[in-house]
């Protein structure tokens, strides 16, 4: 492991600062908790280059709820997001997800911002905002734009995103009623692991049962978190049966292309999502009286 | 003190458990790195050095974060409390002794100073809450009976 003394670190409090420099200084990677990116940086895994330390620009580090939309400043720690009234009771997913990043260390200082950034298939943030069709502000120098999270990545690691803009805001619209989700997450640890598969569950379920929406994501499977539009086809118009919910579970190998890694192998991970997503749509019919 | 490729360094201000500090490392020193080489203060453990074990867990600012994923550039203007800073008669540390809650003691410090922010939230915690609280620090010598029992009793006291 190397060390970085070497790195020049630029360390600024406002957005605006922020901004100015991404546009004057070339090369600059931007690091907020930095609890993916040291280990990245320290062992080689990215190159070695200057940073901009953001982690104390405050001003994007809140939890609100405005015009019915609930808003998450870029550098809202994972602990903030998981003790939020506001994230519990609007994106419940969200804070299942934040309890699952990682030890206490890690929630006190990872930020939701650079778990997008850092844009690892595997993060726990993206599968809840997946299915909850979350929406990133970007801000930069031509002022600020709006990107559908799924539309945010457009390969492994890349990013819709130019070398001088910035992550801000997070914003979800709450599904509203009737809508019944979970986040699951498969580690080889529970205190603190990175997701061998991951994902969230988000149905609106008919009083007598009928599956009107159905949003399923899935994480660490393919070079982005993905959508199973196989496995929501099913679901959409039927009945919560357990047969059903098989069905469904089965139907998302068409969608995710897992590799073998030092987390798992494709076949395991393939294994996974089925049983993983039949556990949380099970979870879900049982809690909404749907099986007994 | 001389650092390897240090074109660069910067005067870093910040209160090391309770104290005005001022130190002139590389602003990507890790507060770990700082801690231990520079300041020669080797309370504060290094396990792995990526964030998995949980031995250099510090206090910043009041919360529990890993010093080796922390950067000089980080702690700037802010309060650092180390295993050092934690009073030795404190009933956590009579705790730990008492329950022979030590082996080799590698992990002591950081689950220490994980489990003094818990009582200093929680002061009586359930068994749950301190088996979450010290979910990421790793013991390899013994398990963590002992360690869960120490830490109940002292919020007990």
């Amino acid at each position: 492991m190397q060390h970085l003394a070497d790195v020049e670190v630029y360390s600024v409090r406002t957005l605006r600062e922020a901004l100015e420099l991404l546009s004057s200084v070339k090369g600059l990677r931007v690091i907020a908790g930095g609890t993916d990116l040291i280990v990245q940086l320290k062992t080689g895994v990215v190159p070695k280059t200057n940073l901009l330390d953001v982690s104390r620009v405050d001003e994007l580090r809140y939890v609100r709820f405005e015009d019915g939309i609930l808003r998450i400043g870029a550098l809202t720690t994972f602990m903030e997001i998981y003790r939020s009234e506001l994230v519990r009771r609007h994106a419940p997913l969200l804070a299942e997800a934040a309890f699952t990043v990682g030890s206490f260390q890690i929630m006190n200082k990872g930020t939701i911002g650079g778990n997008i950034v850092n844009a690892s298939p595997a993060a726990d943030s993206l599968p809840p905002l997946y299915v909850l069709n979350a929406e990133l502000k970007i801000v930069g120098p031509r002022g600020e734009r709006f990107v559908r999270i799924q539309d945010f990545y457009k390969g492994y690691k890349k990013l819709d995103l130019m070398a001088d803009e910035l992550v801000a805001e997070v914003r979800i619209r709450p599904p509203g009623e009737g809508y019944v989700g979970h986040f699951f997450k498969h580690g080889l640890r529970r205190g603190d692991a990175i997701a061998v598969v991951n994902g969230a569950v988000l149905l609106m379920l008919s009083p007598e049962g009928i599956v009107r929406d159905a949003r399923v994501a899935l994480g660490a499977v393919a070079p982005t978190v993905v959508r199973s539009p196989s496995s929501e086809r099913v679901l959409v118009g039927s009945r919560l049966s357990p047969e059903v919910m098989w069905r469904a579970a089965e139907a998302v190998v068409n969608d995710i292309s897992p590799i073998d890694d030092v987390r798992g192998s494709a076949a395991y991970r393939r294994e996974l999502s089925v049983n993983y997503v039949f556990m949380t749509l099970y979870r879900i019919a049982r809690e909404t009286g749907v099986v007994a | 003190m001389k650092f390897p490729h240090s074109a660069r360094t910067r005067e870093i201000r910040f209160v090391l458990n309770g104290r005005e500090t001022s130190v002139r490392v590389p602003p990507g020193y890790t507060l770990l790195e700082t801690l231990r080489y520079v300041l020669r203060m080797t309370g504060t453990k290094e396990g792995c050095a990526r964030g998995d074990c949980g031995e250099c867990t510090v206090l910043v600012d009041g919360v529990p974060v890993h010093a080796c994923l922390t950067l000089m550039s980080q702690v700037e203007g802010r309060s650092v409390l180390t295993v050092e800073g934690i009073d030795r008669q404190h009933r956590l540390i009579r705790a730990f002794v008492e329950e022979g809650a030590v082996q080799c003691g590698h992990c002591t410090p950081g689950i220490v100073v994980a489990a003094y922010h818990l009582l200093s939230q929680v002061p009586r915690p359930t068994e749950e809450q301190v088996r979450e609280a010290l979910r990421g620090n790793l013991c390899r010598c013994t398990g963590y009976v002992k360690i869960i029992r120490a830490v109940l009793k002292a919020g007990e006291a």
